[in-house]
């Protein structure tokens, strides 16, 4: 298992149950930075209207970047216009950006794109807007959620309101924070009360693809030089991707889950105990 | 084509960049940006913060516009704005894209060729208004007052737009609310006094929505309560015969029959009397009329409302009871666009009924905050209008007794301008409305259009109704102009221009002044200019524009005395579960069975309803709305689609008894087997619209007219429709 666990500054909590597919955090992420009408930096997934006639159910989440404690992207890029900084936030530098899309084949959810129709095309991700947060404010898809959907804060506070909401509200949820684990744990935490790949989303395993590739680089001899080294990163990287199927990961997932369930349930039976 | 795409894609940007020039290159800054300087609010590089009011819909959330070299760049909520409380929707969140839409009309517009080309030529403001006004005095001259219709939708420059219509003499206006929630307010007037009771949703335990799909059809601060309601637990019963986003929130989902909304709410009023549920005492104090609703509700059983609403008996039984035991924390929510079949006012008169019955006044149900609370407003002085010259074409009072003057009948005055009786109209002056999309039967619509002699349309883009006019003139984007100022309760909101207005848009208080000089209206327009108006309305209360200005709202003092809560403005001062004036009127004085009609065999029920993303029928051209839609196409259920042997995407031909459209099919089991969906507002014919022209089709094409007798009120939902591929 990787051993990558910095805690960032900032976080977000999504709850499934809150999102009414309404689509702000959409437009107002396209206004405050400034993202072509050919692409997205939020997308909008979903479980689709599942059931039969009358008995159905939907639900609804938006997807943007994870903000992974040790993002594969960072470590699949050649030219550091991908960092995870003190915040937390994993940053894009376009005067960096040489467009090899390495980042796009390495995340693990999916997050990187590119308007295909500039001449020029950038990456094109969730910078946690980080000039509102120079100035004080949320990133505007939080801002601007009416239904409340959307939270933002520090990352660990968002990660206990999290478990919060989970263990106050039996059956409401699953036992699962996305996030929480996935790709070595992320900033970004969702609480649904269905399965995730339900809702489209992707499954990666609990270890980033970062971790093997520092495996390859630290144990490689200099003499390769960075861009075999470089290169035999983006080959483990792509190999572990793919490797890692779903059915792998989930079990991973859920491990990790049941072990954060399991560790939940001794600090609940020592508060009972304190309490007795 | 390439260049088109490019200009498209990073029209926000480019824009930015060429206003940044433009203000860059001037020697002086404009205006606008100069006032808002002196006010404090933007700085030497026209940068800051400026608190104005959205106008993507009607809901009026305050909004805080990012300014940058004199660009808006960003809009965000109004912490301090009830309605918004710092949050925006998606169409709110849009909103620049609106004023920045390369579409705008920002010059007079004069046709040139015929109705409906299209071929237009800039003219100067002095040309057109002096066009404008010279022939609505010809018609005034030779036909009377009456022969001019006005007509204007929601909004706050109305305020002076009925100035306009009033000082002119004539009393033919039309409204959209006819076409949109007639039934509700005739409904509310007849029961307590008031157009549209409050609600508080802080501490609801139980919630009926008809016809209030209040989760897509998004109120800022409404939807935000109900979700948070929703989270604390109160239990929320949802009537729809779609599955739509509102549905999935509910904790139970009733796909009721169209048009039976009105069975189900008297089979609540059956049980909850029969059972003795009611609030007593609320009832025994409070209402007049109980007596005779509880013969009129004796036989509508839960297994009589089952049979033709198409639920189960139990359920209707297990929602009565629930909703009674909440008692005053229970709300039957009054509603929406329920005018969507003829039965819709009673319907109305069902919920105001239930909500009564539990005695939730003054808990989840509160007399309406309203605009004209608190210390008053001024407003420029003027002489008394003359009288209204002749009666109204729309059928108010003398075909329609209940319908409020400010309501009307909006469809009815367009099939009297076709009909040309009790007179012929020859003039139709439009502001900030899209009649040729938003009344039903689009063919007829362009009909009365074709029976004007001069049609004048005020927007910001060639809509579609501007697109069949004479004269268009441009006005000032919401981010761009001032308006009358809005009062919420004891607090005054202002709509003030965060940047400049673009090319030669102006603002609607300027040009009704303009329009009321030349038509020797002046003494009705006694302001200088914008500023000066607003000015006006505050010399009562002492407060200076530039305070308000600054904060975005001012704070009137609190009114001297008690307002009785436990009296409503009705004939008997009660709440009226029998009303003497329907009465009087000939019509059920309560609650009362009204069977709606049903499509025949093959056939579907035509539903709409609103979405998220998108107002009526004006944001269609919204670049950023469009990105993220949802295609517009027509939803059906997999049965009836396998039965007509159509799939998912086939183009289908939609026929009703007025017209037919073509439109993408949407096979889904989020509807009724007989009843078939589509979203309002699409299908735009104006090729002004280089968005949202062609896409998707128009619902207006294929409703057929009907008018509620009461309520005046369009039945949307009760035209009938055959699918086929093709």
């Amino acid at each position: 298992m990787s051993t990558h666990t910095t805690n960032g500054k900032y976080g977000f909590l999504i709850d499934v149950t809150h999102c009414i597919d309404c689509r702000a955090c959409n437009v107002a992420c396209s206004v405050q930075n400034e993202v072509s009408m050919d692409s997205t930096r939020i997308w909008m997934n979903g479980t689709g209207v599942v059931g039969k006639y009358p008995d159905l159910q939907s639900f609804t989440a938006p997807f943007h970047c994870m903000h992974c404690n040790d993002p594969s992207c960072a470590s699949a890029c050649t030219v550091g216009a991908l960092t995870r900084d003190h915040d937390g936030i994993v940053r894009y530098d376009e005067d960096r950006c040489i467009g090899c899309r390495y980042c796009i084949y390495a995340c693990p959810f999916q997050v990187p794109n590119m308007d295909l129709n500039e001449t020029m095309p950038l990456i094109v991700k969730c910078d946690m807007c980080g000039d509102r947060l120079d100035e004080g404010e949320q990133p505007a898809c939080a801002a601007t959620c009416p239904p409340g959907a959307i939270q933002f804060g520090r990352r660990e506070d968002m990660l206990a309101e999290a478990n919060r909401l989970i263990n106050e509200n039996p059956g409401k949820y699953i036992h699962h924070i996305y996030g929480e684990h996935e790709n070595g744990g992320t900033s970004t935490f969702y609480i649904s009360p269905v399965p995730f790949e339900e809702l489209g989303f992707p499954i990666p395993g609990a270890t980033s693809s970062a971790y093997y590739n520092r495996l390859v680089t630290h144990g490689t001899p200099a003499v390769f030089g960075a861009a075999a080294v470089s290169l035999s990163g983006i080959y483990l990287t792509i190999k572990n991707v793919q490797e890692e199927t779903a059915e792998e990961a989930r079990a991973a997932v859920i491990r990790s889950a049941q072990a954060a369930e399991s560790a939940r349930a001794a600090e609940r039976a020592a508060a009972t105990e304190e309490e007795a | 084509m390439t260049n088109l795409t490019i200009s498209r894609r990073n029209f926000l940007k480019m824009s930015g960049a060429a206003v940044g020039a433009l203000v860059v290159g001037q020697m002086l800054p404009a205006p606008i940006a100069k006032a808002a300087q002196e006010a404090g609010l933007l700085d030497e590089n026209m940068t800051g913060y400026v608190t104005s009011m959205c106008e993507m819909c009607v809901w009026r959330c305050g909004l805080r516009a990012k300014i940058v070299e004199g660009r808006v760049v960003k809009l965000d909520g109004n912490p301090d704005h009830p309605h918004s409380r710092g949050k925006l929707c998606p169409r709110g969140q849009s909103g620049l894209m609106n004023t920045y839409d390369p579409d705008r009309v920002l010059t007079p517009l004069i046709r040139v060729g015929k109705r409906g080309e299209g071929k237009f030529r800039p003219a100067s403001w002095d040309e057109a208004l002096d066009l404008v006004a010279s022939k609505m005095m010809a018609i005034k001259e030779k036909y009377g007052s009456e022969a001019m219709v006005f007509s204007s939708t929601h909004n706050l420059s109305q305020l002076q737009f009925e100035n306009l219509l009033n000082a002119f003499g004539s009393p033919n206006y039309g409204t959209q609310r006819s076409l949109c929630f007639n039934a509700m307010i005739v409904g509310n007037l007849m029961t307590y006094g008031m157009e549209e009771p409050a609600r508080d949703y802080s501490d609801t335990e139980y919630i009926i929505l008809t016809g209030r799909n209040l989760v897509e059809a998004v109120s800022t601060s409404e939807t935000g309560d109900l979700m948070a309601a929703i989270h604390r637990g109160a239990k929320m019963v949802y009537l729809d015969p779609r599955f739509t986003r509102t549905a999935s929130k509910a904790d139970l989902w009733l796909p009721i029959r169209p048009g039976t909304d009105l069975a189900f709410h008297l089979a609540l009023l059956h049980v909850i009397i029969e059972e003795k549920l009611y609030d007593h005492d609320f009832v025994a104090n409070h209402t007049v009329g109980f007596d005779k609703l509880v013969a009129t509700v004796a036989p509508y059983t839960p297994e009589w409302a089952a049979a033709i609403t198409e639920l189960k008996a139990t359920d209707i039984e297990t929602v009565a009871r629930e909703f009674a035991a909440a008692g005053n924390k229970a709300l039957a929510h009054n509603g929406w666009r329920t005018s969507n079949f003829e039965n819709s006012f009673q319907t109305a008169r069902a919920i105001a009924s239930l909500n009564a019955l539990v005695g939730n006044w003054g808990t989840t149900l509160l007399p309406a905050s309203g605009g004209h609370g608190g210390g008053a407003l001024g407003l420029p002085p003027q002489p008394p209008y003359p009288r209204a010259s002749a009666t109204r074409l729309d059928g108010v009072p003398w075909k329609y007794p209940l319908v409020p003057f400010k309501l009307g009948v909006f469809q009815e005055l367009r099939n009297a301008i076709i009909s040309g009786k009790p007179y012929q109209a020859h003039g139709w002056f439009i502001s900030r409305q899209n009649p040729v999309q938003s009344l039903p039967d689009r063919t007829r619509t362009l009909e009365a259009m074709g029976k004007m002699d001069f049609i004048v349309t005020v927007d910001i883009f060639l809509n579609d109704t501007a697109w069949f006019s004479d004269v268009v003139l441009p006005e000032a984007s919401y981010l761009e102009r001032y308006d009358p100022l809005h009062q919420i309760g004891n607090r005054v909101f202002i709509r003030q221009p965060v940047i400049e207005p673009q090319g030669d848009a102006k603002s609607a208080l300027w040009i009704y002044k303009q329009l009321g000089e030349r038509l020797g209206l002046g003494d009705y327009f006694q302001y200088i200019d914008e500023e000066d108006f607003i000015r006006q309305q505050l010399a009562p209360v002492g407060a200076s524009l530039e305070e308000l200005r600054k904060k975005g709202y001012l704070d009137l003092e609190e009114h001297e005395g008690e307002v009785d809560l436990f009296h409503w403005n009705t004939s008997s001062g009660k709440v009226e579960l029998f009303s003497d004036v329907l009465d009087g009127a000939g019509f059920a004085p309560t609650a009362a069975w009204q069977e709606p009609p049903m499509p025949e065999n093959g056939r579907f029920y035509l539903l709409t309803g609103k979405i998220a993303q998108h107002t009526q029928f004006a944001t269609q051209n919204n670049q950023l709305l469009h990105k993220y839609q949802d295609e517009p196409r027509l939803w059906m259920n997999p049965k009836a689609a396998e039965n007509l042997r159509l799939a998912d995407n086939d183009i289908v031909r939609v026929t009703s008894d007025v017209g037919e459209v073509n439109i993408a099919l949407n096979v889904t089991e989020a509807i009724r087997p007989d009843c078939v969906y589509m979203t309002p507002g699409f299908g735009h014919i104006s090729k002004g619209f280089t968005t949202g022209y062609g896409v998707g089709a128009s619902d207006s094409v294929l409703h057929v007219t009907y008018t509620d007798p009461i309520s005046g009120g369009q039945a949307l939902s009760q035209t009938f429709v055959t699918v086929q591929g093709i």
